[in-house]
């Protein structure tokens, strides 16, 4: 396909005609600045191929404002061996017209006629997209996009395949592919995309199971019929022979004879009861019969104690008769002791007393000696104390007024040093004799006078000196004088002293009075705490005490001269021993009075006893009654023997008859008897259960219905293994034409490697770059360095991209298909050396494909070897 | 001359589940119509009576309603039927028997040996001896008690038995419920009506099994017939006639195909059977994909005409030749995988691979009819 002229108008700048005509069949260079309408012709180019000439949506190929504008397109070009021309016309007059050779086609047809040619797709609505341009998409290189080449190769895919289709023709299936198509249809109605059953296989699959487990539940079933069948034979089988032997009716009669024979053995039991409760009655009498005559035997018995018992009365009363003179005796005895133990006592009580009344007066003599002394003290201290008062009135002084005198003193002592410093001194040495008068005061000899105030010194015979001493302080010193003389004065006349040594001797002979006043009252308090009249009063009373006792001791009689006298503790306890002995005494009287009394009581009842027993025992009653005794009680032993020896006999009788076996016996037949019966009734009611079982079940055709399952589920077998197989078959076909198609597809790499191979070794003459199954440049290899073709820089991938593109042109020019190459501005990030590369591969390509390279940079590709076009110049 | 129709091994309630549901169907309700066939032929050959000797039903449990067509189908035959329980329908405690006269289903002229012994038809100048299964199988020989059984002078002794005679059917064919080969002779029987093998067989003269009178098995062993058997009188020797009553013929045919004309023989053969047969075909060896289609063709036909055929081609390798191959217009890689599925038949996938020839073949043919239209 070679583009030979392009006309286009009313197109974005160029509303007015523009042709680029001349075009060569290689290499084409067209160039302009900038907005000069070069990206626009490109965009022509593209829309007169893609775009649908009833596109509403191509509003950018308008002329600025112009809304009346119909954008033109015209295209010459010529491929084998014929012409074609394409007019489209856009927007306000939408057309289409193609003319090839001597035919012509309009619209849609004429659209269809241009993709088939260049294998490219219309989009159903809209602007034409990279996903329509198919063939054009790979061979037409938009500004910027040359290294996206991955996005190309797969739009164009199909239409790749298809052109190229021709080449590999002999291992090319005509239709294999829909051939592909059908059978995967087929076998997806079957198989799941992982290979598992689907829709009627799968529903078969199920099928079958169900029908299986139908068929292993009627199984069961039957097995359990079967085994119910078994069983109502096996039960009838008993039933009846049970029914014919009556085997109970055998133990029944063993029961009847044990139990007769047990009948037997429980009347001996009863006679022996009888038996055995007359004998407890007899042996109850023949112990009646003994006790009566225990009882008879004992009345001698008695007699014999009762009589020892009176003599036992005698003996102790006699006894207790005798001791009556002892406990007269002790208590007379007692009695005089207490008397005499009580004159004791009051005896010792008298000497007491007066020995307390000699220690109280001996006590008050000395206190009345003590007072005595102490009053004549005390009347001398208090003479002192008065004295000390007297002195202290004399000498009153304060002791504060004293220190504050001396203050004053002092200060005006200082005062009057300090005058003295400051004051005038007038110091004078006269003749003798000579004689001077200062403030009309004479002066003579030699003397010294401080002069504080104006003085006048008068020298006879000369006049008058007036002396003014000088000086600011001194006036103020001088008043200061003034005031202290004055206070001191005015202290001095209020103390009543002349001088400050005179106070101070005053206070010095106050303190010793206070001294002394302290001491004697300390003194005083000594001796007469209470005061004087208190001490008074005490001897007063210490002195009648002592009269009164003097007299009571008077009063009090002497004991007589030798009479022993004990202490008074000593009495004491004598009186209690004595008291105690006479108690003893008495009581010890009254317990014999009293045992007396009893004995004798005692005596009395034993006599009555015995003489009561005395008149029994020998009555005649009683010696019938011990005779008839001794006949009843031989009687009765000679019963009881005979009793015994009857039972014993019995007692072994019964025992030989073993009861407890016998009842043994009795229950076992019984048992046996209902377990006989209920066995058969068992049988009987199970018999008539499986009986109503069967036929029910019987009446369900349990095996007829199996059979009709098993058909059932060998039909479903079949379908399913008819399935299966095809499954099988088909997955196997689908498989073996996928791998035999992949395989052509690989076939079909190997031209386009030889065609990359050929510029590869000029741009990079160690490098390999292989093409993949879906015949795209993949892996990129260059000395040690390996990676994808996306991986590499992007100038890199340009170019790349760029000669992979020229290598599809190359394979479907073998497969004599249309090319056409157009480069927009490409290669722009390529450097100086690369760019050599690369434009001898163009100008290589150029020989086989027209080449149209629009750029803006002429002076990069001034050594194409071709003039270069520029749009300005044509527009001009 | 008493004269009776012997017949056995009926097997009612049998449901054949290799076939399609309509052709089983079809096939049970022969079975019912075998029966009616015997009650006619029983009139036609003015029959005394009709021995079953066992297995009239195929199982215990079957439906009310087989039971009750069982016996309603002898109702062509008005004279005496006697039933004997077989290893299928022994006469235990409960069975078929017991569950059919429980319903009411057994007519008055049908007797039913349940229980060991004689049944004496006077009138028809028979006492049947009767060894009917009690248990489901018995390893001792229940025809032994024929010679304990006395019999009035003037009847025949008919003895009715269902077991394997020793030593005359091979070893593994029921070698449950055992019978003496000289019964008849030890018992002084005048014949012994035998059921168990379903081909007419003959022991001895006076002891024959009858077979099945409806075939239900592809088993080649002379089913479909029942015996007429008439005697002068006690002691004499037995006439005994064969008469066909199948209505099915049932095929089974085991075929290697090489060569094209092996395919013609047995196309031929296939023309030549009858409409009610049965047939089952296995086919080995190869064929063309043009003579596939003429086999495919030729069974479309056979499946409209007869009751049923099957035929499994699983083993059958498809052999395209050249021509095949150019007819189907397989280019490229199609071709090649046409080639590849070829020698795969000889391998473990022969089946799949086989499957795989006739749907790819089947595909490109219609692809290529179509584009010729």
């Amino acid at each position: 396909m070679k583009l030979q002229r392009i006309r286009i108008e009313h197109l974005r700048q160029f509303r007015q005609p523009f042709v680029l005509g001349g075009l060569q069949p290689g290499l084409n260079l067209i160039h302009g600045p900038n907005e000069s309408g070069k990206s626009t012709l490109v965009r022509a180019i593209r829309a007169a191929f893609f775009e649908r000439y009833r596109s509403t949506a191509v509003d950018d190929l308008r002329p600025w404002g112009d809304s009346a504008a119909a954008p033109t397109i015209e295209l010459d070009f010529e491929h084998q061996g014929q012409l074609w021309r394409l007019t489209k016309s856009f927007l306000q007059r939408k057309r289409c017209d193609l003319t090839v050779g001597t035919d012509s086609y309009s619209e849609d047809d004429a659209e269809e006629k241009l993709a088939e040619l260049l294998g490219y797709q219309y989009p159903k609505r809209g602007v034409s997209k990279a996903e329509h341009w198919g063939i054009p998409g790979l061979l037409w290189v938009e500004q910027g996009t040359g290294q996206d080449l991955e996005q190309s190769v797969e739009h164009a895919g199909d239409h790749l395949k298809s052109a190229l289709n021709s080449l590999v023709g002999e291992v090319a299936s005509s239709g294999g592919d829909e051939l592909i198509d059908a059978i995967r249809a087929q076998r997806d109605t079957l198989l799941t995309g992982t290979g598992k059953p689907r829709g009627d296989y799968l529903q078969l699959e199920r099928d079958r199971a169900q029908h299986q487990q139908d068929i292993a539940e009627l199984g069961d079933r039957i097995v359990g019929y079967q085994e119910q069948v078994d069983r109502l034979g096996k039960l009838s089988q008993d039933y009846e022979r049970a029914q014919s032997e009556r085997p109970w009716e055998e133990a029944q009669r063993q029961l009847e004879q044990t139990r007769a024979r047990y009948q037997q053995v429980e009347r001996l039991e009863q006679q022996q009861s009888q038996e055995k409760a007359t004998l407890a009655q007899l042996q109850q009498n023949h112990r009646l019969l003994q006790q009566n005559k225990e009882h008879q035997d004992s009345l001698g018995r008695q007699l014999v104690a009762r009589k020892t018992e009176l003599d036992k009365a005698e003996k102790e009363l006699s006894l207790a008769q005798q001791q009556a003179p002892v406990v007269a005796n002790r208590l007379s005895d007692a009695k005089a002791a207490y008397a005499a133990a009580e004159k004791k006592i009051k005896l010792a009580r008298l000497l007491e007393t007066r020995g307390r009344l000699e220690v109280d007066i001996q006590r008050l003599e000395q206190q009345e000696q003590l007072l005595t002394r102490n009053l004549t003290k005390a009347r001398d201290y208090q003479n002192q104390v008065d004295q000390a008062r007297q002195q202290l009135g004399v000498n009153r002084i304060g002791a504060a007024d004293v220190k504050r005198l001396k203050q004053v003193a002092h200060q005006l002592n200082e005062a009057s040093i300090r005058s003295s410093t400051i004051a005038t001194r007038l110091s004078w040495q006269l003749e003798p004799g000579a004689a001077l008068s200062l403030n009309d005061e004479p002066l003579e000899g030699q003397g010294e006078q401080q002069l504080l105030e104006e003085s006048s010194l008068s020298v006879p015979g000369v006049g008058t000196l007036v002396i003014a001493p000088g000086g600011d302080e001194l006036a103020s010193t001088r008043r200061k004088l003034k005031t202290l003389q004055q206070t001191f004065d005015d202290q001095r006349t209020a103390m009543g002293v002349d001088t400050v040594e005179q106070a101070e001797d005053r206070l010095l002979a106050f303190e010793a009075a206070e001294q002394a006043l302290k001491h004697a009252e300390e003194l005083l308090n000594q001796v007469a705490p209470s005061g004087v009249a208190l001490l008074l009063s005490s001897q007063s009373q210490v002195e009648s005490e002592l009269e009164s006792a003097k007299v009571q001791l008077q009063a009090t009689p002497r004991p007589e001269q030798g009479e022993s006298v004990p202490a008074l503790a000593e009495a004491e306890a004598a009186l209690v021993r004595a008291g105690k002995e006479l108690d003893e005494a008495e009581s010890g009287e009254r317990g014999y009075q009293n045992e007396l009394l009893i004995r004798k009581q005692a005596r009395e009842n034993a006599k009555a006893e015995w003489q009561r027993l005395a008149d029994e025992e020998q009555s005649p009653e009683r010696q019938q009654q011990l005779q008839a005794l001794a006949q009843d009680l031989e009687n009765s032993v000679k019963q009881t023997v005979q009793l015994e020896a009857s039972l014993d006999n019995r007692e072994r009788e019964i025992r030989d008859a073993r009861p407890d076996l016998l009842l043994q016996d009795i229950e076992r037949y019984q048992n046996t008897i209902n377990t006989l019966r209920q066995t058969q009734e068992s049988r009987e009611r199970e018999l008539r259960d499986i009986r109503v079982r069967l036929e029910a079940w019987g009446a369900e055709g349990l095996e007829e219905q199996l059979n009709d399952k098993q058909a059932e589920l060998e039909q479903c077998n079949r379908r399913y293994l008819e399935l299966d197989r095809r499954a099988r078959a088909l997955d196997l076909l689908l498989t073996l034409l996928t791998e035999k198609r992949q395989a052509l597809t690989r076939r079909l790499q190997a031209p386009l490697q030889k065609h990359l191979d050929h510029y590869l070794s000029v741009l990079f003459p160690q490098a390999t770059l292989e093409v993949d199954e879906q015949l795209r440049p993949g892996t990129f290899t260059r000395g040690a360095e390996l990676g994808q073709m996306n991986e590499l820089s992007f100038g890199a991938r340009e170019q790349m991209g760029l000669i992979s593109r020229l290598a599809y042109a190359d394979l479907l020019r073998d497969a004599g298909r249309p090319t056409l190459v157009i480069l927009d501005d490409t290669l722009v990030h390529s450097d100086r050396g690369r760019l050599e590369d690369m434009k001898r591969i163009l100008f290589d390509a150029a020989s086989r494909h027209q080449i149209l390279l629009f750029t803006c940079h002429p002076e990069k590709w001034q050594d194409l070897g071709v003039p270069p076009v520029d749009i300005q110049a044509l527009k001009g | 001359m008493p004269t009776f129709l012997h017949t056995a091994d009926w097997q009612m309630g049998r449901s054949y589940s290799r076939f399609e549901t309509e052709d089983g169907a079809a096939l049970v309700e022969a079975r019912f119509e075998a029966i009616e066939k015997l009650a006619q032929l029983a009139n036609e050959h003015q029959c005394d009576a009709v021995l079953v000797a066992g297995d009239v039903f195929d199982a215990q449990t079957v439906s009310d309603r087989t039971v009750r067509r069982v016996f309603n189908a002898t109702r062509g035959f008005s004279g005496p039927w006697v039933m004997l329980p077989g290893n299928h329908d022994a006469a235990l405690a409960e069975s078929v028997w017991t569950r059919a006269q429980r319903l009411g289903a057994v007519p008055e002229n049908v007797h039913l040996a349940l229980e060991p012994g004689v049944i004496t038809l006077k009138p028809q100048g028979l006492a049947i001896l009767c060894a009917p299964l009690t248990q489901r199988h018995t390893y001792g020989d229940l025809t032994e008690a024929f010679s304990h059984y006395e019999t009035p002078e003037s009847l025949l002794r008919i003895g009715l038995a269902h077991g394997s005679v020793q030593g005359l059917l091979s070893e593994d064919i029921d070698a449950t419920n055992p019978i003496v080969p000289d019964r008849s002779d030890v018992s002084r029987l005048d014949y012994l009506a035998l059921g168990d093998w379903h081909g007419t067989k003959q022991v001895n003269d006076r002891t024959w099994y009858s077979g099945t009178p409806e075939p239900e098995r592809f088993r080649n062993n002379e089913a479909g017939y029942a015996l007429v058997v008439s005697s002068a009188g006690p002691g004499a020797k037995p006439e005994v006639t064969s008469i066909p009553t199948g209505r099915y013929q049932w095929h089974q045919w085991r075929e290697a195909l090489a060569v094209e004309s092996d395919l013609d023989q047995l196309l031929q053969r296939l023309e030549t059977l009858p409409d009610p047969s049965v047939v089952d075909l296995r086919l080995e060896g190869s064929i063309t994909l043009a003579g596939e289609a003429r086999l495919l063709r030729a069974l479309s036909v056979a499946e409209a005409r007869f009751r049923s055929i099957r035929c499994d081609r699983s083993q059958l390798q498809l052999e395209p030749t050249d021509d095949d191959i150019a007819g189907l217009k397989a280019d490229g890689y199609v071709g090649e995988v046409i080639e590849n599925l070829r020698d795969r038949q000889q391998g473990d996938q022969s089946e799949a691979a086989r499957d795989a020839l006739a749907i790819l073949a089947g595909l490109l043919k219609g692809r290529e009819e179509e584009s010729r239209q």
